[in-house]
């Protein structure tokens, strides 16, 4: 018998299919990992399991054999015994242990519709000490520590379930935890599933997932790729190459075009749990910059760029010398030096989904090429077309609102937006994600041609694949460091195993950084 | 669903069909969508000119009630520009716009008639004094992260009370008959005011269809992140935005006291649900699902048209309530349902 089984799960928006015939089954009992690149459909998925959308027609969703009508109501949720704990644990910081362990299930006095508090705070230490959890239950949420939170999130959950039954879904909920409290988690995890209740982790952290799952779907462009992998037979470096597709179009490593001249340098960059970070990036040169999520690699890119504050640090280019920590610069100045940044979140950061192709393409420069009285259109329409002809931009239509386009071709618009004024300086964070293998061959063919024309490039990735192709040298970030310099001629496998090392590399690291 | 919905009210057709494909399988069917989508309300109104000339024979359809309907809305133009120079750039919603005409209106009439100064002098008072409110709004709102609404309900009631306050709760009037000539002066057989609604209206769709401050204000209320990103200094547009937005409502009080030739401090309120209406039902004119200065000036007079038949048919005033609380509502719908298609 299955905890869960979903099968022939699809999930259509307009033109685009966030899932594709989905099928995952848990057993009871078992810590089952799911994983993917954004974009590959894993919130889709969960938000279908929790009732926010509509399934397409055909697939089902099985609970202890028991079918679940579609779309999933919470109540019959409930009843099943599938509970969520959702990415910010879904906790109201000002209200009290008691009262966030007990949401949506408060009893009422008969007449009075009162909360029985006796009762609720009796019923939120019964399920805590369940749990092998002591706290006082009239605290505030917001004063525990952030293992104490996610027991009270882990607990609102499971309280239903009959014992030994029900499937608790952690959706990214490790996220908001730090390294100690992270063990204390999957301890209570492991206790549940000891108990016979099913786990489905969705996490970004692979190295989790490999540590404490026992198998592992992965998603892949709304399809499953793999389907329930015993963990013990993946390390991180496979799952990443699950993750991300075996690209048909192997690209072969380009001629490099690193010049002699600086491009852009940056001093004693600190922001979050990066610090004193330095690099010199020539022109025409392609550098990487990559590591597990956590490890500062995406925090240094952003604020290179602009995007992130950072507090401490400088970015020389062209002759400008720019302070990346003052707080109230705006990215003005980044622009006006040629600093170019394609975001990892297109229609949050990247592009305004309402304005056209055209507008989106040209905003960065509508000041400094438009007079201040007008605009001008032939200016936008000639470099519009360039780079609608260049990154071959479909449908080929400048007026077309960039939201209704599909991934790839944002993507494309966002690269044209920085490329038509020839920047100095382009930041990258994740330029081929989730987009298909014609975009992503265009993407990097206009990437290595931006830095033959002497254009400096930084590539935050993960993407081992992508770093190989493109890159001169790769700086692996570890603990907001960097922590190795990869250059020559890169392999993926080199800048994966550098990433992910093996357990025993890291160990011996880290014996040797303690004496 | 929803284009069963939009069909039913009768005012918005389709959005715009720009995929190329089926343009160009049937182009004269896709110019007609789009021209559907865009002039559809414009459509319903000249539908609506017809009815009431109809029904009221000899009464409607008359110079005099052209001119009452082109000649009498200038308070409204000059306030829903005011309200769209903050919308644009995406806060919602600006409360205070009337009350700041208000306020503009009473510094204006009292210090001419009770404290004699020079009419001019004082609309340049009025006018600066308007404009310091759209700063501390745009200071509490951009600088301090102050929720839009709160601040300008807030401001809203306290220029009300210091208005009566300084108008002692009196309508004033005697103001210079040399000064309602900037308004009143006939052309075409139309107040001049009606021309300078025209004209900011006209400058204003230029400013943001065609310089790259409109393009940065549109992409300020598209998205704060990316237009950061880009280079734009938000905070700046956000709070000259709310300056603007001052200047209108003041310059719009001083023709509104030059036409009338006097002013009552509590009529100002009475203007906030006509402004929203049009403001809101000019979303789904000339730009569907776009806030846009042409089309609010066409909602304007949509629904003066509408008021002034119905007044004719002999009903009594609380039609205007049912009538503007009504488009109000189905003009937002519509708003939210074209906004949802195009993003």
């Amino acid at each position: 018998m299955r905890r869960l089984e979903v099968a022939g799960l699809s999930k259509t928006f307009g033109s685009t299919r966030a899932l594709r015939d989905v099928r995952i089954e848990i057993a009871p009992g078992e810590l089952h990992g799911l994983v993917g690149q954004n974009g590959c459909g894993k919130s889709t998925l969960v938000k279908i399991l929790t009732g926010v959308y509509t399934p397409d027609p055909g697939g089902s969703i099985t609970v202890d054999g028991r079918p679940l009508g579609l779309p999933v109501r919470p109540a019959h949720q409930r009843e099943a015994g599938v509970s969520v704990v959702h990415q910010n644990l879904g906790l109201v910081d000002d209200r009290t242990v008691w009262e966030n362990v007990r949401l949506g299930r408060y009893r009422a006095g008969r007449l009075t519709r009162r909360i029985d508090r006796k009762v609720e705070r009796a019923e939120a230490g019964r399920i805590l000490s369940e749990l092998g959890y002591e706290l006082d239950v009239d605290l505030p949420t917001g004063r525990l520590s952030a293992q104490d939170r996610a027991a009270v999130a882990i607990a609102r959950a499971v309280q239903d379930r009959r014992p030994g039954g029900g499937l608790v879904i952690f959706d990214e909920s490790t996220r908001a935890l730090g390294r100690s409290a992270r063990a204390r988690f999957f301890e209570l995890v492991k206790q549940l599933t000891g108990e016979g209740t099913a786990v489905l982790m969705i996490s970004h952290q692979l190295d989790e997932v490999v540590e404490s799952t026992d198998r592992v779907t992965v998603l892949r462009d709304g399809a499953v790729v793999e389907g329930a992998v015993e963990t013990k037979d993946v390390n991180e470096a496979e799952l990443t190459r699950m993750m991300l597709g075996r690209h048909l179009v192997t690209h072969i490593r380009g001629t490099s075009h690193v010049r002699t001249e600086t491009a852009a340098s940056v001093r004693g960059l600190a922001a979050d749990l990066v610090s004193g970070f330095d690099l010199e990036v020539r022109q025409g040169e392609i550098v990487g910059l990559t590591g597990l999520i956590g490890s500062g690699f995406v925090e240094a890119a952003e604020a290179v760029a602009g995007s992130r504050h950072a507090t401490a640090g400088t970015l020389a280019v062209d002759g400008r010398e720019l302070a990346l920590a003052d707080r109230r610069a705006s990215t003005e100045a980044f622009v006006a030096a040629g600093v170019g940044f394609v975001p990892e979140r297109r229609l949050e950061e990247g592009l305004a989904g309402e304005m056209s192709v055209t507008e989106n393409l040209t905003l960065p420069r509508v000041r400094s090429r438009g007079g201040r009285l007008r605009t001008g259109s032939d200016w936008q329409a000639r470099e519009t077309a360039e780079m609608i002809d260049k990154l071959d931009i479909r449908p080929p239509d400048p007026r077309k609102p960039v939201g209704t386009l599909s991934g790839g071709n944002q993507q494309k618009v966002m690269l044209g937006k920085w490329l038509a004024g020839k920047p100095r300086l382009l930041v990258l964070h994740e330029p081929t994600q989730a987009v298909d293998v014609g975009a992503r061959h265009d993407i990097i063919d206009v990437i290595r041609e931006a830095a033959s024309e002497g254009c400096g490039i930084v590539l935050a990735s993960i993407d081992p694949v992508d770093l190989a192709a493109l890159c001169d040298r790769v700086l692996v970030f570890r603990d907001g460091r960097v922590a190795e310099e990869l250059s020559g001629e890169l392999e993926p496998d080199t800048i994966a195993h550098a990433v992910f090392g093996d357990e025993t590399r890291v160990q011996e690291k880290k014996t040797v950084e303690n004496r | 669903m929803n284009v069963t919905h939009e069909e039913g009210l009768g005012v918005v057709g389709d959005a715009p069909d720009t995929s190329p494909r089926r343009s160009a399988a049937n182009p004269v069917a896709g110019l007609f969508k789009q021209l559907g989508s865009r002039y559809a309300v414009v459509g319903v109104w000249i539908a609506m000119i017809v009815v009431y000339s109809i029904d009221e024979p000899g009464q409607f359809f008359t110079t005099s009630a052209f001119q009452t309907i082109f000649g009498s809305q200038y308070n409204l133009v000059f306030l829903t520009m005011a309200l769209l120079c903050t919308i644009i750039v995406g806060e919602f919603v600006d409360l205070s716009v009337p009350s700041v005409f208000g306020f503009a209106a009473t510094i204006l009439t009292v210090l001419t008639v009770n404290h004699g100064w020079n009419v001019w002098e004082a609309t340049v008072v009025a006018v600066i004094g308007a404009m310091l409110v759209g700063a501390v709004n745009g200071y509490l709102i951009v600088n301090l992260g102050v929720n839009t609404i709160v601040v300008t309900l807030g401001m809203s009631t306290l220029l009300l009370g210091v208005s009566l306050w300084m108008s002692d709760m009196n309508t004033i009037s005697g103001l210079p008959s040399s000064f309602s000539k900037i308004a009143t002066t006939e052309l075409g057989g139309l107040p001049i005011s009606f021309y300078y609604g025209v004209l900011i209206v006209g400058v204003f769709a230029y400013l943001l269809g065609c310089t790259p401050l409109g393009r940065h204000m549109r992409f300020v209320g598209a998205n704060r992140e990316v237009s950061r990103l880009a280079g734009i200094r938000v905070n700046r547009i956000r709070f000259g935005s709310f300056v603007a937005a001052g200047a209108f409502s003041g310059v719009g009080a001083a023709v509104s006291v030059a036409t009338i030739g006097s002013f009552n401090p509590s009529s100002s309120a009475t203007l906030l649900l006509p402004v929203f209406a049009s403001v809101f039902l000019g979303t789904a004119i000339v730009e569907p699902g776009r806030f846009n200065p042409i089309g609010t000036l066409i909602g304007i007079y949509f629904l003066a048209t509408g008021i002034l038949g119905l007044e004719l048919l002999n009903l009594q005033e609380w039609i205007s309530n049912v009538f503007y609380g009504g488009v109000l509502v189905i003009a937002v719908t519509i708003s939210t349902l074209l906004r949802k298609r195009t993003s």
